[in-house]
């Protein structure tokens, strides 16, 4: 064996050393960490690729630099987010990283920022425990943000929805929870089965909790039939095509909402081959069927003269990119540099509101440590800063319900002040 | 109950289709091939690409996955398994790494998001709170005549008898006067279409995704491991036992738990009767 | 020296040992952290070789084993708040005892049925960990803030190497025992090894045990170099690819190729992103490993050995 040994060894070092010239250094970097074969990755990367040359073209940043955008691709694997997140931090040396990872993802790579104190904004997972550990270890956790309402307070504007339209409007008092195994199903499950009772009036009467690679439902909408339920509450964050399309395919005689993330993008008509009539889901603001104040509906404009490959339409988070990359670096404008000290300060006091026709419509800011949202009694630091109480003119609503109707149109039917459309069930639904 | 039987009958029968592809190739070729799933993938995104994208009729969709999936099948033959000389490890492995590139190949071309296919036949038949798609009973109604047919093809035809003596011995095949190297690449070629098939039906069941190849694959083992191999009666049968007890698992016992049963069945039966419920190598 | 080290050999290792040791003089961080996951990948393509590619019996399921040393110790210290020191050793002992439980039946099967148990075991895995007690888990999220045991690039690589250095030595002197002859023996014909009066059960369960301990001390460490743990970053099919693909690139029954194989799978891979950024790196990673898996199902040892031989003064191998 030893002369391999010794030639594989050579080959090794000799290998290692010649990739050690680093990149050419660049003005500032930013980092993009996340899948660029997902919709999601994308609508991330490309709201953050808008954004920059936008402040590019505007004469630059701090002082007249310009940006360059590193991208990381994760493939949504956890263990390659890990990697993606050393490279960004030391191969790459970025200043400030945005990301568009799901989940297990995030928390994956979150140890790597713990480490690095990199700046880091995370525009799709709403994950309430990475809140959690801004709570439980503030010193650490600081450079993190999140501009997305965590999944707590989107549960808790649902509950709202559930009084108002299901009970009092559809006269429904009965409920059965059809829930995918994840912890997000499991923390939204949770919330809504305690809440809806005792605040809506709706009674849960079974909980059904399904495998998430399971493909036959067939079964699993019997026994929600034989449960006497008036409505199907689904929550699917993983693989909901498969849930909403056999729905629609075995023409299930019930209402069925809930979260179904596969509707949250323009696409979903297309991927499900038009069998996703009369699905309705919850959805982060601003969602498909959502009325656009000018500023984003100009982001939308420049993004679909930019590109012609899907998602020919950005989604929530890509809005998120390109109003927080444009915030992250007002901030360190003011801080001077991207650190995690002054720039979080900094960063703490962006406040970007958008108005339509002269009212409040969205506003992307973040709650700061300490501060304590009324309703749930809590707080939520560096969590983008949601209103779950009508009329929502102190933040944006945490999510608003949209609709997908049997000719392939869309419309937000909820809160009453953003809706564009009503709440329907499908046509084989008596 | 009469939901649980009608459900599980449907499910049974497409488990089915999809497992004798698998059995066959293992039983006469003597190799798992664990890139089997990505024939399910390939024929779902083919029949997609032509009838979806393309607009061609659905039929004309079938026939170019079943078409592929027989070329894929005779590909992996000619450029994987006759250089490896059919041994057993390197096939297993070559075609494990076969797989994950096809996946990567699929997510270049598609994009990794999950597309959902029409109903080959559209329609809805209610039985009590069981609702049946005509879709997965055509299903149901293909596999039966395919499982039967294959059974008459190697029972009565003259190149069904001769992958029955490959199966059971491949010397003894060839000194008789049979080209186990030809009888070999028409078997993998078999075999591709079957997984096609199998996976235009599947992933119009479900859904079409670049993973969507383990899931198909985890049955086929599941399937071939309990039935032993070889056997299309037995694959039949434990594509029932299978269906049903994911039927049964989910309505009456815990949904989460559905894998958690399959999985426990297969180590059971592998310690209890390593050869399977109905083994013998040789097909029959 | 005795027989089981030869001066040249000791050689190579102390040579290997300061090419380690001088590794992060040479390099840039950024290619240190890939030398981690390399080192780790490494320890794991090692496991699986000492079981698989000495014996034939191809395990699909090896991140059942690293995963239960993994979570073990993940669990120990984030839930239970279990020192480290006392987590990981813990870690190794309930995988070797887990593990061996679960696969002690296994054993009596071969070929391409223990391969497909071995599959099952880690599918089966993957869905309890999710199913079972989420509240230890984590459930599918998993768990993220795990104790680390190093902070840098410098010291994380020095820790992995360290592991590495020692795993793959103690692995390779055990199989100049006459262990490691009555495995290479079971892969060549098992049948034969019985018929000699060799217990091969015993030789069987105590290959297994040591792979599965080396599995489990490496998913101890991985987690803890990690800082979090998920069900779909272990039990996955993806992983075991990697493991496997590594062990057999590099050249399987050598625990030291499979060693290279892993860095050079984990560099490919890594030095593929500047210029692929997107899902292309896969697809260009696996087409890559399978010619080279084509070319030659023995490995890159296998291929370095030829052109060895082709040279003018070429010695054989071993």
């Amino acid at each position: 064996m030893s002369l391999t040994f010794k030639t594989l060894t050579g080959f090794a070092v000799a290998g290692a050393i010649s990739l050690t010239a680093a990149a050419a250094f660049a003005d500032i970097k930013v980092g993009f960490i996340g899948s660029t074969s997902s919709d999601t990755g994308l609508s991330t990367l490309r709201g953050a690729e808008i954004a920059i040359k936008e402040l590019n073209a505007g004469g630059g940043v701090l002082g007249g630099q310009q940006i360059t955008l590193v991208t990381a691709d994760t493939s949504e694997d956890v263990t390659e987010g890990i990697k993606a997140y050393e490279y960004l931090a030391e191969t790459e040396e970025v200043d400030f990283i945005i990301s568009g990872s799901i989940d297990d993802v995030s928390l994956g790579w979150l140890p790597r920022m713990v480490e690095y104190q990199i700046p880091t904004l995370d525009t799709w997972t709403s994950y309430i425990g990475i809140i959690d550990n801004l709570v439980n270890d503030y010193e650490n956790y600081k450079p993190y943000f999140m501009n997305i309402a965590s999944d707590e307070a989107l549960a808790t504007l649902y509950i709202d929805f559930g009084k108002d339209v299901l009970a009092d409007k559809m006269g429904w008092s009965s409920v059965v929870i059809l829930q995918e195994d994840t912890a997000f199903g499991g923390a939204i499950n949770g919330l809504v089965s305690e809440a809806l009772a005792p605040n809506a009036g709706i009674e849960v009467v079974d909980t059904i909790v399904y495998d998430v690679t399971t493909v036959d439902f067939a079964p699993l909408f019997s026994r929600a039939q034989d449960s006497g339920a008036d409505f199907i509450y689904l929550i699917s964050s993983v693989n909901s095509q498969v849930v909403s399309s056999q729905y629609v395919k075995l023409q299930v005689p019930m209402g069925m909402t809930g979260v179904n993330v596969a509707a949250l993008g323009q696409e979903f008509w297309e991927d499900t081959g038009g069998a996703a009539g009369g699905i309705s889901t919850l959805s982060p603001v601003p969602s498909v069927g959502f009325t656009l104040d000018p500023i984003s509906q100009a982001f939308v404009k420049t993004y679909q003269e930019t590109y012609d490959t899907r998602p020919k339409f950005p989604h929530f988070n890509g809005f998120n990119a390109y109003h927080g990359l444009k915030q992250a670096f007002a901030a360190a404008a003011v801080a001077g540099e991207f650190n995690n000290t002054t720039w979080v300060d900094a960063m703490l006091e962006q406040d970007l509101k958008l108005d339509l026709e002269g009212q409040p419509w969205l506003r992307y800011a973040f709650w700061k440590p300490g501060e304590v949202e009324e309703r749930t009694g809590r707080t939520y630091p560096h969590n983008a800063r949601f209103d779950i109480t009508a009329p929502y003119d102190e933040g944006s609503p945490s999510m608003v319900v949209i609709q997908w109707y049997e000719d392939g149109t869309n419309a937000v039917v909820y809160p009453e002040k953003y809706a564009t459309g009503e709440f329907k069930v499908p046509s084989w639904v008596k | 109950m009469l939901q649980i039987l009608i459900q599980g009958f449907l499910l049974s029968g497409l488990y089915a289709l999809i497992a004798v592809g698998f059995t066959l190739i293992f039983s006469v070729g003597r190799v798992l091939n664990l890139a089997y799933g990505a024939y399910l993938m390939l024929g779902g995104y083919a029949f997609f690409y032509v009838s979806q994208t393309l607009g061609a009729p659905k039929l004309i969709g079938v026939l170019a996955a079943v078409a592929l999936g027989a070329l894929a099948g005779l590909l992996k033959h000619r450029l994987i398994v006759k250089p490896l000389k059919g041994e057993m490890v390197p096939v297993e492995i070559a075609t494990l790494i076969l797989a994950v590139v096809l996946q990567s190949g699929v997510i270049l071309l598609f994009g990794d998001s999950t597309k959902i296919l029409h109903s080959i036949i559209p329609g809805v038949w209610r039985v009590g709170s069981a609702s049946v798609t005509f879709n997965i009973l055509f299903a149901t109604v293909v596999s039966w005549i395919v499982l039967i047919g294959l059974y008459l093809f190697i029972r009565r035809s003259h190149l069904g008898r001769a992958m029955q003596a490959v199966s059971m011995d491949q010397k003894g095949a060839a000194i008789s006067g049979i080209n186990p190297d030809r009888v070999n690449m028409i078997t993998w070629a078999i075999s591709g279409g079957l997984g096609a098939l199998a996976g235009v039906f599947f992933a119009s069941y479900t859904q079409l995704s670049p993973s969507m190849w383990v899931a198909p694959l985890i049955i086929a083992v599941a399937v071939v491991i309990v039935g032993g191999i070889g056997s299309i009666i037995g694959t039949l049968v434990v594509a029932h036992i299978i269906g049903f007890m994911e039927i049964i698992s989910t309505t009456l016992i815990a949904a989460e738990l559905r894998g958690v049963f399959t999985m426990l069945l297969i180590i059971i039966v592998l310690v209890v009767s390593p050869k399977g419920l109905f083994g013998r190598e040789e097909i029959h | 020296m005795t027989g089981l080290m030869t001066w040249r050999h000791a050689v190579l290792w102390v040579l290997l040992a300061a090419g380690l040791l001088a590794l992060p003089e040479l390099v840039s961080k950024g290619t240190l952290r890939t030398a981690i996951f390399a080192c780790y990948v490494g320890i794991f393509a090692m496991s699986w070789d000492f079981l698989s590619g000495r014996t034939g019996y191809i395990s699909f399921g090896h991140p059942f084993l690293i995963g239960i040393g993994a979570y073990a110790s993940a669990i120990l210290s984030y839930r239970f708040g279990v020192p480290v020191a006392v987590s990981i050793p813990a870690a190794v002992v309930i995988t070797i005892i887990g593990s061996t439980l679960f696969i002690l039946p296994a054993l009596r099967i071969r070929g391409s049925y223990f391969a497909l148990v071995t599959l099952a075991f880690m599918e089966l895995m993957y869905q309890l960990v999710q199913v079972i007690r989420p509240d230890l888990t984590g459930g599918t999220r998993g768990i993220s803030g795990i104790e680390t045991l190093t902070r840098g690039a410098v010291n994380g690589f020095y820790l992995a190497a360290a592991l590495t250095f020692v795993i793959a030595l103690v692995l390779w002197l055990l199989t100049r025992t006459r262990l490691g002859a009555a495995q290479s023996a079971i892969g060549m014909d098992e049948d034969a090894v019985t018929g000699s009066g060799l217990n091969t059960t015993k030789l069987k369960l105590a290959t297994f045990m040591i792979s599965a301990a080396v599995a489990g001390l490496g998913g101890a460490f991985y987690v803890h170099y990690l800082g979090s743990i998920a069900p779909r970053a272990l039990f996955d099919i993806n992983f075991v690819f990697t493991i496997i693909v590594a062990a057999l690139i590099g050249g399987a029954g050598t625990i030291v190729g499979p060693l290279f194989g892993a860095f050079f799978l984990t560099f490919l891979l890594e030095y593929l992103r500047p210029w692929l950024p997107g899902a292309e790196r896969y697809f260009v990673y696996g087409l890559v490993a399978l010619l080279i898996y084509m070319y030659q199902p023995k490995g890159l040892f296998e291929i370095a050995a030829k052109l060895r031989a082709g040279l003018p003064g070429g010695g054989g191998l071993r």
